[in-house]
Order: C-alpha cells, then sequence, then structure tokens
C-alpha cells in the first residue's frame, strides 16, 4: 500500500468527526451506514464496524453539538418509554420528574428560575406522549422526534439533564467522589464539566445521568464502545441496576443500546421496529453491482442481514438451504460454511457469468476470516451486462435472472409465473393477500404482507420473491410454479425438502 | 420555552434593578431587547456619565449569552471605541456562560469592569496601553469622554 493511502487510512479512522449540520437527532438508520463509512478505515474499524449491524440492526445519528451524549441518553429514556406502550408508566415520569425538582433545589443548589422552564419541556414532552399514545403511536413517535429537533426544547430538556446529573452528584458525592477527574471536587466538576453548554459528556456524567435517571424507572443501558481497542467486536458494558452481590435487580428490563466513538453518542437498535425501505434496498443492490472490491461486498454485507432480520424473518431465509427453523444466531458461520457451496451448485443451464461457487473461493483466497457471514452475490452483480434491452418491458432484471438451483428449466421468465397460474391449482394461495390476479405482490403491497403475522413469510426484502428467495421452500404446501410449453418437455419440479 | 424565565429576570430587573442600573423594554411587545442606562461608578473616571447599553436575549437563552453593547461611546480598555460598543468580559464569553448565570448578575459585572478594567483583554489597545503606563493620562482621557459623549 502507497504511504500516502497509509497514512489517509490512518487519518480516518483517527479524525472521525461527527456531522455538525442536520438534525439534532436523525432519522433511524440501517447500520450499513456506519460499516461502510469505516470501509476505508483501519483494519480494527473495518472488522468492528462489519460485526456491528449483525448485532444491531439500526442506529440513530445524533448531532455532534457538544451535548449528543446527553441528547442520546435522554432521546433514548423517551423512546423507551414509548415502545413500552404504558400510558401509567408515562404518566408515573411525570410525578417522579416533578418530584425530582425538590433534588435539584435542595441538593443541586438550583434556583427554581433556572430549572423551571426545563423541567416543564420534561414533563410536558411525558405527559403529551401519554396522551397521545391511546390514540396514535405514530403521532407520539413523531412528537418525540419534533421536539428533540426543536432547538430551544430540546437544548432546555438536555440543560435539565445537565442539572439533574449535576444534582445527583451533589446528593451522592460519596459514591462518585474517587470518580472526579483532576481533582476538581464536586463543585469543580459540575461547574467544568457538566454545566457548560456544549460540554460534552464524560464517562462519569454519563454514569450521573444513567443512575439518576434511567435506572430509577428499570432502565438497562449498554454502551458499545468503538475504538482501536484490540478485538473483532466492539466492547461493550452495561449500565443497569444491580443489587448488593452485583446481580441485576431488572434483568429483563428494556435496554438502551448506545454507540460510543472518542467524543461522540448515537443511538443504537437491536432488530426491533421494523422500517420497512423498498428504495434503502435498492440502494444496497445498484452500490454492490458498482462496487469491485471483495472485501467491500463483504463489509456490507452483514447489515444488509441485519436489515432482514429487522424484517422479522430469519436472516437465514435468504440463504439457500437454510430454513426459517434455523432461526438461532449461534452457530451460524459454521453452518455458512458449508451449505452455501452445496446450495449453490450452479445448474448446468445457468447463464450466469459469475458462478456462486467461484464468488466463494475468492472470498477465502481473499485472506478474510471464514467466519465472516459471506452471502450469495446479489442478483445485480450476476447480471450479464449484455443483457437484452427488450426485457426492460418486464419487472427489473433482477427478478428474471434464470433460477440457479433446484429447478431444471433453463428459463422462468417473470411472464410465465403470470401465464401459468390460471391452471394452477395452488395459484390462489400462493397469491399475495392483497393481490389475487398477481403473483408477485408490488412493493406497495409488501409493507401489508410484512405485517401478516402468518407462519411462512415467502419474501425477503433484498430478494423480494425472486427466484433466487428460498422462503418459499419452508411452505409445505409449497408447488414452484414452472412454464411448460407443450413443446417442452414435461416439468419435473424437485421439490427441496423443508 | 423560557419565557418565563425571561419574565422573572425582566420584573426582577424592572422593579429591584442593582443600584446605579435602570433597565427597560426597548419595545414593550417585545421582552428580547432591554434598555439599560447604568450611571458612571462613583470611584471611576466614568462618574457622572450616563451610559446607554442594548442587551438583547437571543433565541437560544439561556444556553447562549445575551449580547450586550453600548450604545454610548465610553473610553475603555475593554469596551470598542466606536459605534458597536462592543465589550470584552469575562462572563458574556460564550464559553464561560452558564444557564444558571443571571442577567443582575451580568449587569453588576460591567460596573465592576467600569471601576476595574482588564487591560490583559483588551479590545482598545491604545487605552490599555495608557491605561497601565500612565494611569493619570487614561483617567483624564476617560473622564473628558465620559463629558463628551456621556453627558
Amino acid at each position: 500500500m502507497a504511504n500516502n493511502d497509509m497514512e489517509a487510512q490512518e487519518a480516518l479512522a483517527r479524525d472521525f468527526q461527527p456531522a455538525l449540520e442536520g438534525p439534532l437527532v436523525g432519522d433511524k438508520k440501517s447500520s450499513l451506514a456506519i460499516t461502510e463509512e469505516y470501509a476505508k478505515a483501519d483494519p480494527i474499524y473495518v472488522v468492528k464496524t462489519s460485526a456491528l449491524p449483525q448485532k444491531y440492526s439500526h442506529y440513530r445519528p445524533v448531532l455532534g453539538d457538544g451535548n449528543c451524549g446527553w441528547r442520546a441518553a435522554g432521546f433514548s429514556y423517551f423512546e423507551t418509554l414509548l415502545r413500552l406502550r404504558n400510558k401509567a408508566q408515562l404518566e408515573e415520569e411525570v410525578a417522579r420528574i416533578t418530584s425530582l425538582n425538590n433534588l435539584l433545589k435542595t441538593a443541586g443548589g438550583f434556583s427554581e428560575w433556572v430549572y423551571e422552564d426545563m423541567a416543564e419541556e420534561v414533563t410536558g414532552l411525558l405527559s403529551d406522549l401519554a396522551n397521545l399514545l391511546p390514540h396514535s403511536i405514530p403521532q407520539a413517535e413523531a412528537t418525540l422526534r419534533e421536539r428533540f429537533n426543536d432547538p430551544s426544547i430540546s437544548n432546555s430538556i438536555v440543560y435539565y439533564f445537565r442539572l439533574l446529573a449535576s444534582s445527583w452528584l451533589k446528593a451522592n458525592p460519596a459514591s462518585y467522589e474517587g470518580f472526579i477527574p483532576d481533582g476538581l471536587g464536586v463543585d469543580g466538576y459540575t461547574k467544568n464539566w457538566i454545566e457548560p453548554v456544549n460540554q460534552e459528556i464524560d464517562h462519569l456524567g454519563m454514569t450521573l445521568l444513567i443512575d439518576a435517571l434511567l435506572k430509577p424507572v428499570g432502565f438497562a443501558v449498554e454502551i458499545v464502545y468503538l475504538d482501536r481497542s484490540e478485538g473483532s467486536q466492539a466492547n461493550s458494558h452495561v449500565f443497569q441496576s444491580e443489587d448488593a452481590n452485583g446481580v441485576p435487580t431488572n434483568p429483563a428490563g428494556p435496554m438502551i443500546h448506545l454507540l460510543y466513538r472518542p467524543s461522540h453518542y448515537d443511538i443504537l437498535y437491536k432488530d426491533q421496529a421494523p422500517q420497512i425501505q423498498i428504495p434503502q434496498n435498492t440502494n444496497i443492490q445498484v452500490q454492490r453491482a458498482t462496487s469491485l472490491s471483495h472485501r467491500h461486498n463483504i463489509q456490507t454485507t452483514p447489515a444488509v442481514m441485519g436489515d432482514m432480520s429487522g424484517l422479522d424473518m430469519s436472516i437465514f431465509s435468504c440463504i439457500p438451504g437454510f430454513s426459517l427453523q434455523q432461526q438461532s444466531h449461534h452457530g451460524f458461520p459454521s453452518q455458512y460454511n458449508t451449505t452455501p457451496l452445496e446450495a449453490y451448485t450452479p445448474s448446468s443451464i445457468s447463464v450466469s457469468p459469475i458462478s456462486p461457487g467461484a464468488s466463494s473461493a475468492k472470498v477465502s483466497s481473499n485472506g478474510l476470516p471464514a467466519t465472516f457471514p459471506a452471502q450469495p452475490p446479489p442478483p445485480n452483480s450476476l447480471t450479464p451486462p449484455t443483457l437484452p434491452s427488450t426485457h426492460s418491458a418486464f419487472p427489473p432484471p433482477t427478478t428474471q435472472l434464470p433460477i440457479l438451483t433446484h429447478l431444471p428449466a433453463p428459463h422462468r421468465p417473470s411472464l410465465s409465473s403470470h401465464t401459468s397460474l390460471s391452471g394452477h391449482p395452488l395459484s390462489s394461495e400462493l397469491s399475495s393477500p392483497s393481490s389475487a390476479s398477481s403473483f408477485r405482490p408490488s412493493k406497495y403491497e409488501w409493507e401489508a404482507a410484512a405485517e401478516w403475522e402468518g407462519p411462512v413469510v415467502f419474501q425477503t426484502s433484498t430478494f423480494k420473491n425472486s427466484h433466487y428467495n428460498v422462503a418459499h421452500y419452508n411452505n409445505p404446501n409449497f408447488q414452484p410454479e414452472e412454464w411448460t410449453p407443450e413443446s417442452e418437455d414435461p416439468p419435473t419440479g424437485r421439490k427441496r425438502s423443508s | 420555552m423560557t419565557q418565563k424565565r425571561i419574565s422573572k429576570e425582566l420584573q426582577e430587573c424592572l422593579t429591584t434593578p442593582p443600584a446605579g442600573i435602570k433597565v427597560n423594554l426597548v419595545d414593550e411587545g417585545n421582552i428580547h431587547n432591554w434598555n439599560i442606562v447604568m450611571d458612571g461608578p462613583a470611584d471611576s473616571p466614568y462618574v457622572g456619565g450616563k451610559f446607554q447599553l442594548l442587551l438583547v436575549l437571543p433565541t437560544e437563552y439561556p444556553f447562549k449569552p445575551p449580547k450586550i453593547n453600548f450604545k454610548t461611546r465610553i473610553y475603555h480598555p475593554n469596551v470598542t471605541f466606536d459605534e458597536h460598543g462592543s465589550m470584552c468580559i469575562g462572563i458574556l464569553k460564550s464559553d464561560s456562560w452558564k444557564p444558571s448565570s443571571r442577567i443582575p448578575n451580568v449587569l453588576t459585572a460591567i460596573q465592576q469592569l467600569l471601576l476595574e478594567p482588564v487591560p490583559d483583554d483588551a479590545v482598545e489597545q491604545g487605552a490599555a496601553q495608557k491605561f497601565k503606563e500612565d494611569r493619570k493620562a487614561f483617567d483624564k482621557e476617560a473622564r473628558d469622554m465620559t463629558k463628551k459623549y456621556a453627558k
């Protein structure tokens, strides 16, 4: 590697700059974005960020304005209360925050006029969420995002948390004195580290906020540290209420996940609240099709899978040979090592220029850890550049490539499924709930289909219902449809047992 | 958002302002712009002068400090001797400003600055130099300027 490349890499790793423009609290995104951000960083970051999306499907960026840690933890406090869907608890929090004013006044030594406007923003938001909760959860979520992105409200709430942490420290100096840096003492520390408006939260500040705000309501906080320390995964630490023996007092309680990068915090999410965004997946495909780097492909893979697990599906269902029964995240790599090669043995009639087997071989020859969950190459990357343009009248090329496995028919263009529907006994069962006439639901029907909690889901977000998607095979009643023109031999559809 | 706090602080400054200070609103409908009239402190060369200041509370108040400018020209190392009257005072610097700082305290801090200039943190280098090297000449100049502008 050229010297200046090396320097550029090191600079990138060293100088992570959190966003200084944009919303105070951003929209939830696939954590793939973090992986991509570090794709050219030093290898420790590449490995750690590649592993990140397997555990945390989404993240929410927080503006790096010196308040991100306070804002990230504060936003998560409200969001978690909302997630619990418990109006009574939100109302209890209004009462608790109101009673904490006494702590701010007596222990904190703050005059009422300093905190009253700020405390009112906190209790006001809590009671507004409590009132919205029974009627419209999306509206409650929108209200939360709006308040946190209105600078004067957001900063009031954030500063309230500073005052709370400061008061908590002053009320319990013995528990924290040993952690105060530079011999500042309680007063010096609160004046220099907690109370200045744009002073980023430090470790003690975060501990104080968690102890004062989050532990009493039973929330645990996991902080994932993304730094240059050794290891293949980011280290993490869980803060939660523990009894005298160090046993968590509320082990089943909700957990907030925060991603820490030197001097910056964002919010992480684990496989919940699926936000189905078809365009996002389209982007991934386009990007991968244009990517020439195998390394890059692999890095992006786990996030794609995280995405799909966010869709309430087994992430493995997108890999041929895996059934939905294999839901456990454990042991996945070893299963991968053997199965995809077998499952992807290309049929002799495949026209794909790159066989999946060859692709897998490249993965290992690249010297990357074999435990990386790789994925079959995305359909777009297989698309021969000379794909006849006449196909453009049909659905996108990804859905009309010849299937690689299981079916002997040399061509199964999408048109065939439509034409063969009428005669097929199972056709109505296979149709999407809202479209009896078309086997393939449009992307607009997808959201409804995802909410349908049937035992078997036939689609995954990446593959949709293309021929690559083998989720169908988990349906015991599944019978592949085939295009069987009279002139050809009758189909001998092999069905993969599930 | 923070109207309550601003109203309280304004109320306090209107009814019981620090000695030698008068406060009123520039425009009754807007509690963010305050007119301040400050008497020159007794033991300073500014005595006898009445200095007008404009205090503006930014929308980010109290997370950002108020902005205060001398509308009356004043010969002082820490105030620009021009139509802006920009001031350099510790309590109003954004890195030392705290939301728990109060406007009455800011006003007394400005009075204190008139009594004790801080030449090492000057914005008017000429005045600062004269203050350090020839205090008598500085005082005379300050008195003359006070007579000229602050009567």
